[in-house]
């Protein structure tokens, strides 16, 4: 069977570029620094013209270090000071398992796990506002032109808002401010939504994927592919899983942001899988898993560019 | 909705609702145990309080780097006065951001014999001093406006006619300083990021003073000092032109 026909067909633009106007506001530059704002109240505008104003700011001689000024501009992120913090408990999480074995680290164990608590703590404190985000996500998501997508991101946004809200409810319980809340079948809950979320998200990827296989087979087809000279093409007509095999391994070093994003999503699984006890794994593989998932999320904060647009 | 999309992808802004949060609780702690409300419900709101506290210690970690590229941006304003304020308080920015760190890894048991008291002393300190370069700097604009203010309106003014023709001392005193405050009142009425500023630090102050006893307040004015300096800065977080440059 040739590989074409593996692939759905389906004409027109990329479902990526079809919803190019439906992607979130941009955050806000940090406040604070800088010269003063022209047009705005300060000594500037009430100051004679002959004495410079106390806003103004000499440029400094030499070239000015950028790297402190990004991490800056990366931490006055709430998503980029969120992925750092779970970096951070992931490997928390994955070194407590390797030292586990070690008898002469138990001092070092305890206090990575007191970390690995302190972080979870801390994040699901600053989730807490999320679940608006979920649901600004789900009314944009519901707009989009392409039918599968839109059903495959409104149910993954409803299904992360739904876990906001289970998360919510957790850490009510976890301060003390409702006593009378059963924490394992709101944890089960929120898991639940949580995986719901993450398999939808990855059949959108799956979308994707084949929707890209399918506009670069048709495109060799096209143009007749099987040019023995040609090193860099990759011949669609023989059969095979090797071909298919080829031709996702291109489309995904093609597009860096789908590649990411499905490789974001499938370690991510392992946490909820995990926990429901559909597939039962390791603390040190769901530590890798989420560090990795983790790393992937601070790179798409740090470059705008490797995120998926839906 | 979308506008707290906006403001809640700042971490500052979020930083910034859960510290007014803390204080609120701090307020209504002190307010309920005056009206003599139950124990059990005293030490939830207590408790609520303490891991505001222990989560915003957490979220303010990388924040020294912050502090110190501040303090680096301040190093080249052309103002002398300006220069010295906005940097020595953006390095006790960083040094209160660092003992807080500190103080975070004690709390959470990373560090379990630490003298917790002592660096928390230690991190008042500098935010004291911070505060104090702060409202040095506010000091600093409003009498450079109000001498503009003053300047313009010099020929016209009726009140220094009257005050010069004034035959008592305490009179002539007492003019001065309603032109003075008439003045003050018109610079901050027509400055609003300064007058913002200036309320905001003011409030702020009460809180390490209290701290480290120089300036013993009860809680419940110290919720209600951090509150107003909380909601404050979230309107200059929601507006940005209401910040006072640089």
């Amino acid at each position: 069977m040739a590989t074409a026909a593996l692939l759905p067909v389906r004409a027109g633009t990329s479902p990526a570029t079809e919803s190019s106007g439906l992607s979130f506001p941009p955050v806000p530059p940090p406040p604070g620094g800088g010269a003063a704002v022209p047009g705005g109240w300060g000594l500037a505008t009430l100051r004679p013209a002959s004495r410079p104003s106390p806003g103004t700011v000499r440029q400094p001689a030499g070239p000015h270090p950028r790297s402190m000024e990004a991490f800056v501009n990366f931490t006055n992120q709430t998503r980029g000071r969120d992925r750092l913090f779970r970096a951070t408990q992931y490997t928390c999480m994955l070194l407590s398992y390797l030292l586990e074995r070690k008898t002469d680290k138990g001092m070092v164990i305890v206090k990575l796990k007191e970390l690995e608590s302190s972080m979870r703590f801390g994040r699901k404190l600053f989730r807490l506002g999320n679940m608006v985000h979920a649901m600004v996500a789900v009314r944009r998501t519901s707009q989009l032109p392409d039918l599968v997508l839109r059903l495959c991101l409104t149910a993954s946004n409803f299904s992360r808002g739904l876990y906001f809200i289970c998360d919510t409810v957790l850490w009510v319980k976890s301060v003390g401010l409702i006593l009378d809340v059963d924490k394992q079948k709101w944890r089960n809950w929120a898991t639940k939504c949580y995986y719901y979320s993450l398999l939808m998200n990855l059949a959108r990827d799956v979308y994707e994927i084949s929707w890209r296989m399918e506009k670069v087979a048709h495109k060799e087809e096209n143009s007749s592919c099987c040019d023995e000279q040609d090193q860099d093409q990759i011949c669609i007509d023989s059969e095979g899983l090797q071909p298919f095999l080829l031709l996702l391994y291109d489309t995904l070093r093609k597009n860096p942001p789908l590649l990411l994003d499905t490789m974001k999503n499938l370690c991510d699984l392992s946490s909820p899988l995990d926990r429901l006890g559909i597939y039962k794994t390791n603390p040190g593989v769901i530590g890798f898993c989420g560090l990795l998932s983790s790393l992937v999320g601070i790179l798409t904060v740090a470059s705008p560019q490797m995120k998926l647009k839906h | 909705m979308d506008s707290w999309v906006r403001f809640s992808a700042q971490s500052q802004a979020k930083e910034r609702v859960f510290r007014a949060a803390q204080y609120a609780c701090t307020l209504l702690g002190y307010t309920l145990q005056k009206n003599g409300v139950s124990p059990e419900f005293l030490t939830r709101i207590k408790q609520l309080e303490a891991h505001m506290s222990l989560g915003r210690k957490l979220f303010r970690l990388g924040n020294s780097a912050d502090a110190l590229e501040s303090a680096k941006r301040a190093i080249h304003l052309s103002d002398v006065v300006l220069r010295f304020c906005v940097t020595v308080s953006n390095l006790n920015r960083a040094m209160y951001f660092a003992c807080d760190n500190i103080l975070w890894a004690g709390k959470s048991g990373l560090v379990p014999h630490m003298d917790q008291e002592k660096w928390s002393q230690r991190s008042f300190r500098y935010y004291l001093f911070a505060l104090i370069m702060n409202l040095s700097r506010d000091a600093y604009e409003i009498r450079l406006l109000m001498e503009r203010e003053a300047g313009g309106k010099r020929p016209k003014s009726t009140e220094t006619r009257h005050a010069h023709r004034a035959d008592s001392g305490l009179q002539q005193l007492m003019l001065r300083l309603k032109v003075q405050l008439y003045l003050l009142g018109h610079v901050l009425r027509n400055n609003p990021p300064l007058l913002v500023d200036v309320v905001k630090n003011a409030c702020d102050l009460f809180i390490p003073l209290d701290k480290l006893g120089l300036y013993k307040t009860n809680p419940g004015f110290v919720g209600l000092c951090g509150l107003t300096s909380s909601v404050l800065s979230i309107l200059t977080i929601v507006h940005p032109w209401l910040k006072l440059k640089p």
